[in-house]
């Protein structure tokens, strides 16, 4: 059975319709429709795939409104590769119909996020646009800081390093300064560091997340070139490190299985070095898993491990539901988007004691989110670089 | 569909139903298992999901005002800091919701010594079929007059929708064991449970997987179950330290005299809760075997389990199709799972021939169509097995005096012809 999604038949069989991806769905929880949920998404792509049910409107809203957090797969007794459907999926809906929305997608997609700089220009202009206050508060953008993105990265560009830190897109252009502790907290250590020769690169999860794969391979090639050798690809946002984990499944080359292989979350990396020396601070944290570090990477256990010696961790009791970020659901999304986070914001505060707590995420896209409601997010390298005791 | 969030909303939905001369059906997460909520007929369906607040919470009085829509799972996270739970939990605990489990009295693995639903739930606030609200049960310990109470929960919505359900809560127990048994035939762990049970000791739960299914949910939680076991049994004891202690040295001794290749005591929460996320997903971890199920839900009596399992392989193995035994032991709550690949030609008839044989089987053994499922539509057609037609017919009136009209979740539970005097299904081919 291949039909007009060309969804693998195993794949999409292996559902048993028993629900309990359910409550571990972010749009689900928010909406309590089927239809808002993995197993309502799948039973709808059997429909479309068994030609019993037509694409249209209908079915590409559904298919959109799924954040892609993944968070049905690990609760998925029959181990459903949910993301892989829904990528496929994606990928074979026609172009939407709106022009506006083609335009700002090529332009997105295809001009800026290839072209770092660009879309360091674009950030400007953004800084800009913030310093002159057009930009309102509720678009979420964080403030960008000029003497950030003036200053590059002080790390030597290419050779053959201990350990190379991946730069990638956005977190670069937005959250430099936690690129520069994640260069000081591993610098501790003793590794010798690079940047990729590129200097900084999309690594393709948000074209992959919305159904673009040629682009998505396009980039990830151009990553794989950009960090030769055999060194560790370590990567601070965890939305970035989840795809280049998976970059052998999607390209399917030796190769790129082998760069896979190498490819670390910043703090499953930092877990298995001689520890740099941390004070102790005594302050709470609550811990924020983003989805692609606990669902696809399975790497959160090591955010804690890493913390522990100077923080006390507090934890949610959400079983890590998503945010509501998800790369541009924020922004294709808005209105889902936004009550999921209200729900995460409530689980963060009732973690933190009722009180608006430091919390701690691994990821800029849920950072970027997190703050936009207020809530002081900081990523893990941030509060590692603050109480190294140097 | 609709989507109501209170009680004055699911009587107007209620109300715009029967304006148009429609049925009704409520439904919750759609976990259910006998298609009680499976829409017939282009009703209304009523989902209850946004109705999803804990209302109230009484510690001392330990009883909690919920609305139907919030997850079971849920109820007990709700409650954890207080030190009480919701006993009543169904393998879907984590999805499934509060007003389906009072529509089908559900019950689960800890029902062995906690009671089902209906030993739950105090009262219900339900929107009748005709749109009107009342209360049915209440807080007291003895409501006076008839239970209605009684017979709404477990009625599949054919009486009504619950709009609040105020449920009882239960103290956590000061300690836990539990234990995994291993033994090398389905009949030495048949033949413990019912010795443990012999031997005077009540279990908390009392569970049973055979090897098939084992397999299937190790490779999904890597708990530690054993591979090579032809079938393990999971007992949970509670309690005092000191009771429990004893109740788990009782166990072993009934498992070892019973030739069990090992017994192991969880040595902490975290392997507890491992073991039991391994039980509770058993069901949905079957596409590792096949890609469809069909799910069989019947009661023995305890001491019939060890002749009613071999007939339920010996009739699989007849029909040609694999089964799968994973169930509450401890009250003789089967659970044969029949595991197919429907675009497999032919292989329906085959696993609806072996289900009915398979629950035929344990009727004649003395047991009951369903233990928590539910009748549905799956069942109905053969609650003319287990019930004269005296017995259906005392059945269709109670329901007639809840929905004259036939409107709440109609074609389900009774077979067509349960009233005296309706007429009666004509065998095919006979002349009228």
């Amino acid at each position: 059975m291949t039909g007009p999604l060309q969804l693998d038949a195993e794949t999409l069989n292996a559902c048993v319709s028993c629900g309990l991806c359910l409550p571990h769905c972010p749009t689900y929880r928010v909406t309590g429709r089927e239809i808002a949920s993995p197993r309502g998404r799948i039973a709808a792509m059997r429909a479309v795939e068994t030609n019993e049910a037509p694409i249209d409107d209908a079915f590409r809203a559904a298919m959109e409104e799924c954040v892609s957090c993944r968070g049905c797969e690990p609760a998925c007794p029959s181990g459903v590769q949910f993301g892989k459907l829904m990528e496929t999926t994606r990928a074979a809906l026609p172009s939407p119909r709106s022009r506006v929305r083609r335009g700002a997608e090529w332009f997105g997609y295809r001009v800026v996020l290839p072209r770092h700089w660009l879309l360091i220009t674009c950030t400007w202009l953004a800084w800009l646009a913030q310093r002159l206050h057009l930009v309102p508060a509720r678009v979420g953008l964080p403030r960008l800081s000029a003497r950030s993105l003036a200053r590059g990265l002080e790390l030597p560009t290419g050779g053959t390093p201990d350990a190379w830190l991946f730069t990638g897109c956005v977190m670069d252009a937005w959250l430099r300064d936690t690129h520069r502790s994640a260069a000081r907290v591993m610098g501790a250590t003793g590794a010798r560091l690079a940047q990729p020769t590129n200097g900084g690169a999309c690594c393709g999860a948000l074209h992959l997340h919305a159904g673009r794969e040629a682009e998505a391979r396009a980039l990830a090639e151009r990553v794989m070139q950009s960090m030769p050798g055999v060194a560790p690809v370590v990567v601070d946002s965890a939305g970035c490190g989840a795809t280049m984990k998976e970059y052998g499944k999607l390209l399917g080359s030796a190769d790129a299985h082998a760069f896979s292989e190498r490819v670390r979350d910043f703090s499953e990396w930092l877990a298995h070095q001689a520890a740099p020396r941390l004070r102790p601070t005594g302050i709470q944290v609550v811990i924020q898993d983003p989805c692609h570090l606990r669902h696809v990477q399975k790497a959160h256990g090591a955010v804690r491990e890493v913390l522990a010696p100077a923080y006390e961790l507090l934890e949610t009791a959400d079983d890590g539901l998503c945010c509501g970020a998800g790369g541009a659901y924020v922004v294709t999304q808005p209105e889902l988007s936004r009550r999921i986070l209200d729900r995460k914001v409530e689980a963060l505060r009732a973690a933190g004691g009722g009180a608006d707590p430091i919390v701690v995420s691994a990821n800029p896209g849920c950072m970027v989110q997190l703050r936009g409601a207020g809530i002081d997010a900081r990523h893990p390298a941030d509060l590692i670089a603050e109480a190294l005791d140097e | 569909m609709c989507f109501p969030r209170s009680s004055d909303e699911v009587a107007a939905a209620v109300g715009v139903a029967r304006r148009h001369g429609r049925a009704f059906v409520a439904r919750g997460s759609g976990t259910g298992l006998a298609g009680g909520a499976t829409p017939l007929d282009d009703p209304v369906v009523i989902v209850t999901t946004q109705m999803n607040r804990v209302l109230e919470i009484d510690p001392q009085a330990r009883v909690a005002w919920v609305e139907p829509g919030v997850l079971n799972l849920d109820l007990s996270r709700a409650v954890g800091h207080l030190g009480l739970h919701y006993a009543p939990d169904p393998s879907s605990q984590q999805a499934c919701t509060i007003g389906g489990n009072v529509g089908t009295n559900a019950g689960g693995p800890h029902c062995l010594a906690d009671g089902v639903t209906s030993a739950h739930v105090l009262a219900v606030d339900v929107v009748l079929a005709d749109g009107t609200a009342t209360r049915l049960g209440g807080l007291e310990p003895d409501s006076p007059g008839y239970d209605l109470r009684g017979c709404f929960v477990g009625s599949e919505g054919t009486m009504g929708i619950a709009t609040r359900i105020a449920v009882r809560l239960t103290p956590d127990p000061p300690c836990v064991a539990t234990l995994l048994c291993a033994f090398d035939s389905v009949e030495a762990a048949a033949t413990t449970v019912s010795g443990i049970i012999a031997a005077g000791v009540l279990p908390a739960a009392l569970e049973m997987m055979d090897a098939p299914i084992t397999r299937a949910v190790e490779d999904f939680v890597g708990a530690g179950y054993p591979r090579d076991a032809q079938a393990v049994l999971l007992a949970e004891v509670d309690g005092l330290e000191g009771g429990v202690a004893e109740q788990v040295d009782a166990i072993a001794e009934v498992a070892r005299a019973n030739g069990a290749t090992l017994v192991r005591v969880a040595a902490d929460d975290a392997e507890r809760a491992l073991l039991w996320k391994g039980r509770k997903s058993a069901f949905g971890a079957i596409a590792r075997i096949a890609p469809d199920y069909y799910l069989h839900d019947a009661v023995v009596p305890r001491t019939k389990l060890v002749e009613v399992l071999r007939r339920v392989y010996e009739i699989a193995d007849a029909h040609e199709v694999i089964v799968m035994n994973v169930f509450h032991a401890g009250d003789g709550n089967l659970h044969p799972l029949l595991v197919f690949d429907q675009r497999e030609p032919g292989v329906w008839d085959r696993v609806h021939a072996a289900g009915t044989e398979i629950l035929e089987a344990c009727l004649d053994a003395g047991g009951v169509l369903t233990g928590e499922h539910g009748v549905g539509i799956e069942k109905r057609d053969l609650m003319p097995r287990m019930f004269s037609p005296d017995d259906l017919d005392a059945q269709a009136r109670l329901r007639d005096a809840f929905d004259p009209d036939g409107v709440a979740n109609p074609q389900k539970v009774l077979p067509r012809g349960s009233r005296c005097g309706e007429l009666q299904r004509v065998p095919e081919g006979t002349w009228i």
